[in-house]
């Protein structure tokens, strides 16, 4: 893990924890509906400030706070096209399976790759300790996923290469 | 499976079974395709026994226009069994038909692996003309003018920058073509490609860079390949139109890999697989990016169903009770 990416992961898991505090709140707006608050933000008084960490230009969280929900976006590091390439392939993998992953967000808010939504129901159907770690594991390993495979993709275009013009003598 | 094979595996054994000892003769009606929209039609439209190979190709005009007709005569003229029907004689749709009367071949085993090899490299043998047009064309000008052995950088002097050396043009592929220029001592062969996949363009960029380095790094034997995106390169400048999606790969083939007539086989059938295998491999490549992901999305699916609170299957089925009494159960 390099020097500046742990406080990074430090700094969001304990601002996850510290916004992860949860209660059940019904609409002031409309009777009977119970929808999380941060999606609609038409009741100022229950949202709280939004949160960035940033690492540097390219990476950075956002997380933004309410009192029955909390919405955590990602910006993962993109240094070039084919990484681009790659995080958009990878994110439109994730979010296309959303229905599996409760938590993630189906699209993912403007400036951001990825995002999740965490309701009281999430708090109340899993544990929260094992929630933050989940968010922090993921941070973790999109960036190592996705250096990987663009180390493939190079180490197999010059497979390729090779054993094309070796054919040549 | 790394290396694309030039020869139709259907064809090889089509022809395996129907030259096999012991054949009874069946009717066939067979359409097989290959790559760069290649067609054969395999067929026995009188006898079962006289089967009828065609084959069309997109570009056959520019082919035939290179000879591609009577290089195929040299191929299969030497069996008196295979009759070369083309233009107004061959099958309609089709450019060139091989037709084989199977009753009337008396060849040994060897022989006859030979002539089955030779049917199923049919496309190679009609992309093949251009190219030994071009080689022979290469060593009219190497005789001409030939190479000073003093000037070690090849630049290029007055004499040898012959700029209005014909090129062999093949439109291959309708949009994509394959340019083929001799010179004294090289002959440049150009492919132009386009991507439909904008995914497709960049990856290709990462390979491109791979073969263009190779050579560089270990492979000294190879020809030497340079790439552009865009910008025609100068051989062709003034046939090809300049635009805005095709990207140019060239080779140049030097002395070493036209000296003897197997070397030159071999450098025909490989140059001209090349836009297949580049394809090939950009597709083999996303694909296992896909299996990678797919398993990573797993993994991480797995991790967040850790976090799942476990339900207590006991608490669950316990007996419960409202204040005044009632009993309820848990859904």
């Amino acid at each position: 893990m390099s020097q500046s990416l742990k406080p990074y992961l430090t700094a969001v898991r304990h601002s996850l924890n510290s916004a992860l505090c949860l209660q059940d709140f019904s609409s002031q707006l409309v009777e009977r509906h119970n929808y999380p608050e941060i999606e609609n933000k038409r009741t100022p008084e229950i949202l709280l400030n939004p949160l960035y960490i940033s690492r540097n230009e390219s990476e950075r969280v956002l997380i933004e706070p309410s009192i029955n929900s909390i919405r955590v976006s990602l910006k993962i590091k993109q240094s070039d096209e084919i990484e681009e390439i790659l995080v958009d392939k990878f994110t439109r993998f994730l979010t296309k399976r959303a229905e599996n992953f409760l938590i993630l967000r189906r699209v993912p808010i403007e400036g951001y790759d990825i995002s999740f939504l965490l309701t009281n129901y999430h708090q109340e159907v899993m544990m929260k300790q094992k929630l933050v770690d989940f968010i922090i594991e993921f941070m973790e390993d999109v960036d190592k996923e996705i250096s990987e495979m663009k180390l493939f993709l190079n180490a197999r275009a010059r497979f390729v290469a090779e054993a094309y013009l070796n054919v040549f003598d | 499976m790394l290396q694309l094979e030039p020869q139709n595996l259907l064809i090889e054994e089509t022809f395996n079974t129907a030259l096999a000892p012991g054949y009874e003769p069946v009717s066939l009606d067979r359409i097989l395709t290959d790559f760069d929209f290649t067609t054969y039609h395999i067929s026995t439209p009188q006898d079962k026994t006289k089967i009828l190979l065609s084959i069309g190709i997109k570009c056959w005009s520019d082919l035939s226009k290179y000879g591609a007709l009577e290089l195929l005569q040299k191929k299969y003229g030497g069996y008196s069994f295979v009759k070369i029907l083309s233009q107004g004689s061959c099958e309609p749709g089709y450019d060139v038909s091989l037709y084989i009367d199977i009753e009337q071949v008396q060849l040994d085993d060897e022989a006859k692996l030979e002539l089955i090899n030779e049917l199923s490299l049919l496309k190679r043998n009609c992309f093949a003309a251009p190219f030994l047009k071009a080689f022979a064309r290469y060593e009219v000008l190497a005789k001409e003018t030939p190479v000073d052995p003093n000037n070690l950088y090849g630049e290029d002097s007055a004499a040898t920058s012959n700029s209005n050396e014909e090129v062999l043009k093949l439109d291959y592929r309708g949009e994509e073509s394959i340019y083929i220029k001799p010179s004294n001592d090289r002959v440049t062969v150009i492919f132009s490609t386009v991507f439909n996949d904008e995914t497709d363009k960049i990856f290709s960029k990462v390979f491109l860079q791979e073969f263009s380095d190779a050579r560089k790094r270990s492979i000294q034997k190879a020809p030497q390949v340079i790439n552009s995106h865009k910008e025609v390169p100068l051989e062709i400048q003034h046939i090809a139109p300049p635009s805005d999606d095709k990207t140019y790969i060239t080779f140049v083939l030097f002395p070493r890999h036209l000296s003897t007539e197997d070397v030159k086989w071999n450098s025909i059938t490989h140059i001209q697989l090349f836009r297949s295998y580049f394809h090939y491999h950009i597709k083999i490549v996303k694909c296992y990016l896909h299996q990678r992901m797919r398993f990573r999305v797993q993994s991480f699916t797995k991790i967040l169903n850790r976090a799942r609170r476990e339900v207590d299957e006991e608490e669950l089925r316990a007996e419960r009770k409202t204040a005044s009494g009632r009993r309820f159960e848990v859904k």
